[in-house]
């Protein structure tokens, strides 16, 4: 709660909302990237068996995901995305609870502090041959080690939003009779939301780089396996154009959840003007 | 004036109440912030609680509110003992942030009203709800959010929220403290409206450390002295809402002036 921001509107912030020419700007760059890819694969002579040209990786792609050919990408996306969104419900309902707990007595404090101190500079994927040991081949694997990823950076930024919440709010809160719950729920977790946007945020990103590198690592969860799976298939049969679909594929689909986020971010915080600067 | 026989039209019933903070590096001190203070607050009228800084004028209030509990004597509202924050003693603070952010002028007042009678019908909700924000003046600005708000805008929803729920008694810790001097003396002239303006006259106690406010607002002026806080006068006050530059008003200030002064020597 910035009080020097209070009164500007939304749209007029420079931060968050780039003009039409940045974006075009972007766009110029991106495409430059592409271009020069094409390029130096083309005239440099590269063996396409280890460096594909971008056109036929877009061409791949477009394929693998039903342009012209068999729709056999989507089975893969489905299968990592309902991964990650199972780990990543399962993260938030568990970093409220820990939380909140962290709220409610100084001792689960304590635990959620050290516990979060110790797992969150930890890789989580260095967990999965543990996972592999105690769950088998199986999805939960995967799950517990994505869960393991989110979950810690969730809380955190989660600790700091509680931590921050206004002692007004919270007294208006207990003038209404708000009990421990609807505190949580009505004043606690929407003052929090700023900082809990940014954690999941950040939590997401961690997810999504560990559920697709779990994928290398482990093929297949019973008959279908995702993205991380199809990248490490396609090396084996060589088709490196594949390889590179599914590299694209994962940035993609990054970048989409990013912008998800921005959403969100545009249609909350930045509308009460709550944002975290 | 002071002392209360538990009369009919009371609301509430201050008796010889301390209230201790625990001070210190161990929090084993104990500093006196208010001592001793008997009051009643009679059923719609308008009390102020008139002092210098750090006088425990808020600790009180808080007091009264139930946010803090007091060291020894009771206080009453309607002749039950107060331990806890009730609906029935809404605050308005001086923090401009005592609005819930992610919801509207309009959602705001209405959250309040559904906190206090979570059965009442959605229609009458809104109906309680706008008549309130068009009491204090900001109709235009009732779809929009208190972020978009100023100052005196955010104080009067504030308000509007408060005297919708019609609690037995409002408590108002300088609510127009933060309030540039234009503002200020516009929120006075139109709280004494909009108390007016209420089906029933809301009992209010208001915490000022402003003279001219409390002579413009309180039907009665509870003068306390600092160093723990206690009751320096009582004063009443005919002509509560009449102009501050009136002869009567500005004697009344001038009387309340010298109150506080002795107290400073």
């Amino acid at each position: 709660m910035n009080p020097s921001t209070a009164t500007v509107p939304p749209s007029m912030s420079l931060q968050h909302a780039p003009s039409l020419f940045e974006r075009f700007r972007k766009l110029i760059v991106v495409c430059a990237i592409f271009l020069v890819w094409e390029l130096i694969v083309r005239l440099g002579n590269v063996n396409p068996l280890l460096f594909p040209a971008f056109s036929d990786v877009v061409g791949n792609l477009m394929r693998g995901l039903g342009v012209g050919g068999q729709p056999e990408l989507w089975g893969y996306i489905w299968e990592t995305l309902s991964v990650i969104l199972q780990s990543f419900a399962l993260s938030v309902m568990l970093a409220i609870l820990l939380t909140s707990l962290a709220l409610a007595s100084t001792l689960a404090k304590d635990f959620l502090s050290v516990i979060t101190g110790m797992f969150q500079p930890l890789p989580s994927i260095a967990l999965l041959p543990m996972a592999i040991l105690w769950f088998g081949f199986s999805r939960e694997s995967l799950v517990f080690v994505v869960v393991m990823s989110m979950v810690w950076p969730i809380a955190s930024s989660l600790t700091v939003g509680f931590a921050t919440v206004s002692p007004t709010l919270v007294r208006l809160g207990r003038n209404y009779e708000l009990g421990h719950i609807g505190t949580l729920v009505q004043i606690m977790l929407p003052a929090a939301l700023p900082m809990m946007i940014a954690g999941l945020r950040v939590g997401w990103g961690f997810g999504w780089r560990t559920v697709v590198a779990a994928e290398l690592v482990f093929g297949a969860t019973g008959s279908t396996g995702g993205i991380g799976w199809y990248i490490n298939n396609s090396r084996l049969f060589m088709n490196v154009a594949d390889g590179f679909a599914g590299i694209l594929l994962v940035i993609i689909i990054g970048l989409i959840m990013e912008s998800i986020f921005l959403f969100i971010q545009k249609k909350t915080t930045h509308r009460w003007g709550t944002e975290a600067s | 004036m002071v002392n209360a026989h538990g009369s009919v039209i009371d609301t509430v019933a201050i008796e010889n109440v301390c209230i201790d903070y625990d001070v210190g590096p161990a929090k084993r001190e104990k500093l006196r912030a208010v001592e001793d203070v008997s009051i009643s607050i009679r059923r719609g009228e308008k009390l102020v609680i008139l002092g210098p800084s750090g006088c425990g004028k808020s600790t009180l209030l808080m007091a009264l509110g139930g946010f803090l509990p007091i060291s020894s004597g009771t206080i009453k509202v309607n002749g039950t003992p107060v331990s806890r924050p009730s609906m029935e003693r809404i605050m308005v603070f001086q923090d401009f942030y005592q609005l819930l952010p992610w919801l509207s002028v309009l959602d705001n007042v209405k959250w309040g009203i559904r906190k206090r009678w979570p059965k009442m019908k959605k229609e009458e909700v809104t109906r309680i709800a706008l008549k309130q924000v068009e009491l204090v003046g900001i109709s235009r600005q009732a779809h929009q959010y208190p972020n978009t708000l100023s100052g005196g805008q955010k104080q009067r929803c504030a308000i509007a929220r408060s005297f919708a729920a019609t609690p037995e008694i409002l408590l108002m810790d300088e609510p127009f403290g933060a309030l540039d001097a234009i503002n200020r003396e516009r929120m006075q002239q139109e709280l004494n409206n909009i108390w007016s303006e209420q089906d029933q006259p809301t009992t209010i106690a208001f915490v000022t450390h402003d003279v001219n406010e409390a002579v413009l607002l309180g039907h009665r002026v509870m003068v306390m002295s600092s160093g723990p806080g206690r009751i320096r006068a009582v004063v009443d006050n005919p002509h509560v809402g009449k102009p501050s530059d009136g002869p009567e008003a500005v004697n009344l200030a001038a009387h309340l002036r010298d109150l506080l002064k002795e107290e400073i020597r």
